[in-house]
């Protein structure tokens, strides 16, 4: 199982896939989590439809290397939606709104890429793809601790190559990915 | 010589009958002037109808391109905000992944 897993994550590292779906598939119905703002101690909400996508690209200087790679990663892309939560309180956040999001990756060409349950931490993520027709065409993340949840849904082709390349940058964390892997090579 | 002079000025103030036509000639010139009157305003409130539609299209356009530029620095604010949080949780994940497949573990599967 854990060779799957990080066989998985590192397929995931290398997908690169292209699509000519419409930005209405993979797209997740992420719930409204209305009186969640007044709870939690910091909300990111992020809704990027194919317009502001755009928009937003415009912005990226492509003289600057850092924005040209975010360029490059969001070729494809056809939406990002995300919704994150922190509160001051454990469980403060109704878990039935999470698990809504979860059922509806059960749905067909959703397959999970990886799950991380971590009973000591009390964090789960769970990370899935939308295959169709033998091509990923959305990416779902759900990770939550007792304080705080994170829903990013992507939809359209996503090239985690050149997302990777973004690691470092703007606060991205290095995943440092190919180094593992090639680590766990020499080993073997 | 003073007589000559009386005669002279009543024969030239004597009543004349006006040619015929003349009062409506006089009306048509009235209503001539008027309409050259008017349409001169008219053609001044055109012009200033006209300049103050091209300054409130300058100025609707600058606001626009304000507008548009702090909504295109949002998003792109909120796209990179969005790519940092997906990375942060990719590597949770592939952190716990590692974690996992190299003992000792912090990691309990639950089945997974």
């Amino acid at each position: 199982m854990n060779a799957f897993i990080k066989h998985s994550l590192i397929l995931l590292g290398a997908l690169s896939l292209c699509t000519s779906a419409t930005a209405a598939e993979g797209q997740l119905k992420l719930p409204e989590f209305g009186g969640l703002a007044d709870k939690a101690s910091e909300v990111v909400t992020i809704t990027l439809d194919p317009a502001l996508l755009g928009l937003a690209a415009r912005f990226l200087d492509p003289a600057k290397p850092e924005d040209a790679a975010v360029r490059e990663a969001i070729v494809g892309i056809k939406g990002i939606y995300v919704r994150s939560y922190k509160f001051d309180e454990d469980f403060a956040y109704p878990r039935a709104d999470v698990d809504s999001v979860r059922k509806q990756l059960t749905a067909p060409g959703w397959q999970r890429l990886v799950e991380v349950r971590s009973r000591k931490q009390q964090q789960n993520v769970d990370i899935y793809i939308l295959v169709e027709q033998e091509r990923a065409n959305g990416l779902a993340i759900i990770a939550s601790q007792p304080r705080e949840f994170t829903i990013v849904n992507i939809v359209g082709s996503i090239d985690m190559r050149k997302l990777h390349e973004l690691e470092g940058q703007f606060g991205i964390p290095k995943l440092e990915l190919e180094q593992k892997n090639e680590k766990n090579e020499q080993k073997k | 010589m003073s007589k000559d002079f009386e005669q002279q000025l009543r024969d030239v103030l004597r009543p004349v009958e006006p040619e015929e036509g003349f009062e409506q000639r006089v009306m048509a010139r009235i209503a001539g002037e008027r309409s050259r009157a008017r349409s001169k305003v008219t053609r001044w409130v055109s012009v200033a109808l006209a300049a103050s539609a091209a300054f409130a299209a300058i100025l609707g356009t600058h606001e626009w391109q304000v507008r548009r530029e702090e909504q295109g620095l949002e998003a792109r604010k909120q796209l990179i905000e969005a790519l940092r949080l997906t990375g942060e949780k990719l590597d949770v994940a592939y952190q716990a992944v590692n974690r996992e497949s190299s003992p000792p573990t912090d990691v309990d599967g639950s089945g997974a």
